[in-house]
């Protein structure tokens, strides 16, 4: 018999470096070995893996990675991506926590914000880590569980209200071509309170980076939270970035995803409504140009009567960029008297470039009210026919109307600094 | 006409569950070479049309049977399945009293009366129709009427021996054998269909329609139709299908193809009603079609009419590929479930040419356990400049145990493209109902009522024989589904 030889693939190579870093990963070894089986079951996904189908994630992980990087950024390149002047700073460098540079020494009463290795025997960590973000649902979140590096855990005590934001900066900055794997658990207690905004920058980096991703947050009942997700990974930072949620009775969550740049972006946004009279909103914005390729993906899971969910995302495609939305509400036998609404709306300013749009229904409940819609076009030219009777140029006229239409979103934010953060990334932008 | 709809309702079982007692000519069960060398002998075929066969045979052994359509079921045999069943005796028929009574009979039941329709031959409704059986084509009416008119409209087996240059020119030419699994089990054993070819400049004084009926036990149909529009020429096309009621799955893969020229426009309604099982969910056709029409020229036209209401399992996309400027594309559709049937159905929508516009207006009602999904494409390709899309995708729900999906893929490479999708998903409004209901109606006309008014969009669009016949299948489908 012939002997096959066997590639040495990328999936061969993480599941290498599980073997050989699995001594020094905190937590528990066998939810890690677990994820890694069922990684090497799915594998990396091709363009025939439909819910992968227009981002080329091979081609992304195309040759040599490591799995760390060893660079440290001075306290002033760090500072220079804090955009919130008021806010609890928390660092996240290269997929792990830094102490050094995270303000986290005089906290307000009620919040805990710990190193996620170090919080390996709190109670609320025992009780949520891992337990909702699915390892079968899909390979990223299976390889983020078996080679978490760490993160931030942040626990919001019952009832406290924690008025400052709470600011995550996932740093970047590496000197050959690295994949890192960082991880955040984030529970809001009953009645507590929390704003959290994560943003995402490559600071002084040589090589191709691969951020992949997983924030799980936990908002039991009657909590109120606020989640903001900004993406400036530059021209050559690609990051598959999941989000699972879980909603408890009477919550209401609010999630914001900013894309300004990157290579490739992949943002796998999963809510589970699991509770009554629950209010979820998500909107998103992204901007593209070069060759970027930005894909949303997003879930909701209405499993319990009488919740509303509320979805816009709103897309700039220029140049060669390809921009996806695949939003899928899916509304389970119980889950009687749901609203649930989405929009998705997108200009494609060039010839070179691409929208892919599938907004899904999946409804086995009658007594709802679902809808989706999606348009697609250019600028509407009776309107910059008025600007211009009005006496602006082409240019601006264009510049005034693409603001307008990116503002439906900006405007949602409710962190004043964080919104003229955006809106000047914006302007900038369309300069 | 309200009660008789509600008498339907209340004995609401599938009406065309007939068998009719014909001798039948059959094929062995079971698939392979020789039984496509069987079938191409009998239908006396020349040497190109078996090799065609025989290619899209050896190609579908490579291929797997597709899971991605949102439906369970348990795989067909196709080890199972004859493949070739015609009604015995089989001769030349020239005039209907060649046809066997019994045969004549089937016809009466299922509401197409070949006699009236040639007595009403002066009249302005007229409808020409080819009735396929089991697997071969029984009779075609008024076809002399249209020759003179140089239109060809003749069964599939004819149109070879006939007229083998159109055949090969167009067959396969929008729905190549290579295109999906049940298209290429199509190729190799289909057995007969319709073909219909209007020349330049012609305006078809009648509908065309085609009847297709599975009777045999144990068979699977699969049929072929080709309608080629010349230059300048119409059609509209009706489509129609009954089977009896058995406790098997039966198997349907049928082949649609449409070519359209130069301001030539088609348009092609279905009403299609398979036997759906019974109410626990046994027996029932399992519809797998391929339909594409392709807009080959400049300003020609393809409309796609479908009311779905049979089959235990649907699979199907009517697709129109917008090739020439100016060209339009259409599909209006109604799906109805119930019990528990599943339907994944749809369109695409592939825009090529510039100026090119499509709309598609889907309607879904499910009830019962059934599940009701729309999956649709609208692709505009780089080029294409100012494309023009409208989508609508409606879902009612009638019970808690029913589902109801959309899953539209919208794929835009053109900045002048102008593409808008809405859907929505809800059960008869509580207000609407109340409305009728103080005004005296009772509860189960005001649903018929309100579902009729849903649907009318699509149902206007229909031919008007159509029309009246699928207001009332509606309304049967639907029966017991509401409290």
């Amino acid at each position: 018999m012939e002997t096959i030889t066997k590639v040495n693939t990328i999936k061969d190579k993480l599941i290498a470096e599980f073997e050989s870093s699995k001594g020094s990963l905190f937590g528990d070894l066998s939810i890690r070995e677990q994820a890694l089986e069922a990684f090497s079951k799915q594998g990396i996904p091709n363009r025939k893996s439909e819910e992968y189908k227009y981002v080329n994630m091979e081609l992304a992980l195309k040759g040599e990675f490591l799995f760390s990087s060893s660079i440290k950024l001075s306290a002033k390149q760090i500072e220079s991506t804090q955009f919130l002047k008021e806010a609890i700073v928390i660092v996240v460098e290269n997929g792990k926590f830094n102490t050094e540079h995270s303000k986290t020494s005089s906290l307000p009463k009620g919040l805990e914000i710990l190193n996620i290795s170090d919080a390996v025997s709190n109670d609320a960590f025992k009780k949520y880590y891992s337990k909702y973000a699915d390892i079968n649902s899909d390979p990223f979140i299976a390889l983020n569980t078996s080679l978490a590096t760490g993160g931030v855990f942040i626990h919001v005590e019952k009832s406290a209200i924690i008025e400052k934001p709470i600011h995550i900066i996932h740093i970047t900055s590496v000197s050959e071509n690295t994949i890192l794997n960082s991880r955040n658990l984030i529970v809001v207690e009953e009645n507590a309170q929390a704003t959290i905004v994560e943003s995402y920058e490559i600071v002084d980096s040589a090589a191709k980076s691969f951020n992949n991703t997983l924030t799980e947050i936990i908002i039991e009942a009657n909590a109120i939270m606020d989640h903001y997700k900004i993406q400036d990974e530059k021209d050559f930072g690609q990051i598959v970035s999941t989000t699972q949620a879980i909603q408890k009775m009477k919550s209401v969550f609010t999630t914001h995803t900013f894309t300004l740049s990157g290579l490739l972006v992949r943002n796998n946004l999963n809510m589970v409504l699991d509770g009554e009279f629950i209010e979820s909103h998500l909107n998103g914005l992204y901007l593209t140009n070069g060759n970027q390729v930005v894909d949303n993906h997003t879930l909701v899971d209405h499993r319990k009567p009488n919740c509303n969910s509320n979805e816009l995302y709103k897309g700039i495609i220029e140049e060669k960029s390809s921009a996806t939305f695949n939003g899928k509400i899916y509304v389970r036998k119980d889950a009687q008297k749901t609203n649930a609404f989405q929009s998705n709306k997108n200009i494609l300013l060039s010839d070179d470039g691409t929208i892919n749009t599938k907004p899904q229904l999946e409804i086995y409940a009658d007594d709802v009210k679902c809808s989706h819609g999606t348009s697609t076009g250019k600028l509407d030219e009776d309107k910059i026919f008025y600007l211009r009777a009005r006496g602006l140029s082409e240019a601006s006229a264009k510049k005034l109307l693409m603001h307008a239409f990116a503002s439906e979103v900006v405007d949602t934010i409710k962190i004043d600094a964080l919104r003229d953060y955006i809106e000047a990334k914006i302007s900038k932008r369309f300069e | 006409m309200a009660n008789e709809i509600l008498a339907e309702q209340i004995s609401g079982e599938y009406k065309y569950g007939f068998v009719t007692d014909i001798e039948a000519d059959n094929a062995p069960k079971g698939l392979n070479e020789d039984i496509i060398r069987f079938i191409s002998k009998k239908k006396n075929e020349p040497e190109w049309m078996l090799e065609y066969r025989l290619k899209a045979f050896k190609y579908w052994q490579t291929l797997e049977e597709p899971h991605w359509a949102h439906v369970s079921y348990t795989k067909p045999n196709f080890q199972d399945i004859i493949y070739y069943s015609a009604p015995k005796p089989k001769v030349q028929l020239n005039s209907l009293d060649e046809v066997d009574p019994e045969l004549l009979k089937t016809f009466e039941k299922l509401g197409i009366s070949i006699e009236e329709q040639k007595r009403l031959s002066g009249v302005e409704s007229r409808i020409a129709v080819d009735i396929v059986m089991d697997s071969v084509s029984v009779k075609t009416t008024f076809k002399e009427t249209l020759s003179e008119k140089g239109i060809i409209f003749c069964s599939f087996g004819e149109a070879v021996q006939e007229h083998p240059e159109l055949v090969k020119k167009y067959m396969g030419s929008v729905v190549p054998y290579t295109d999906n699994f049940y298209a290429a089990l199509n190729s190799a054993v289909f057995t007969d269909g319709s073909f219909c070819y209007i020349p330049k400049g012609v305006r078809c004084p009648m509908e065309l329609s085609t009847y297709f009926r599975i009777n045999a036990s144990g068979t699977g149909q699969f049929e072929r139709t080709l309608i080629i529009a010349d230059e300048d020429a119409y059609v509209s096309y009706l489509e129609g299908c009954t089977a009896p009621m058995r406790d098997e799955n039966q198997l349907h893969a049928a082949v649609v193809e449409i070519v359209t020229h130069k301001n030539a426009e088609v348009k092609y309604s279905t009403v299609q009603n398979w036997y759906p099982g019974d109410k626990n969910g046994k027996g029932g056709i399992f519809n797998f079609v391929t339909k594409r029409g392709i807009c080959l020229e400049d300003n020609s036209k393809i409309s796609w009419t479908q009311v779905e209401t049979g089959s235990a399992v649907t699979w199907k996309y009517p697709s129109v590929i917008l090739k020439g400027d100016n060209s339009v594309g259409e599909f209006y559709s109604v799906a109805v479930t119930n019990n528990y049937q599943q339907a994944d159905t749809g369109t695409k929508m592939m825009h090529l040419g510039k100026n090119t516009r499509s709309t598609i207006i889907s309607k879904g009602i499910s009830a019962g356990f059934s599940n009701n999904s729309y999956r649709g494409l609208v692709r505009i390709a780089k080029g294409a400049s100012n494309a023009r899309n409208f989508s609508q995708c409606d879902s009612l729900l009638m019970g808690d145990k029913c589902g109801a999906h959309t899953f539209p893929y919208i794929e835009i490479k053109d900045k002048s493209a102008i593409v808008e999708h809405e859907a929505t998903t809800s059960k008869i409004g509580e207000d609407q109902l109340f409305y009728c209901k103080s005004r005296g109606i009772d509860n189960e006309k005001a649903i018929g009522l309100i579902v009729n008014g849903y649907c009318k969009e699509v149902l206007n669009k229909l031919p008007m024989e159509f029309a009246v016949e699928a207001q009332k299948l509606l309304a049967v489908s639907l029966e017991g589904s509401v409290g």
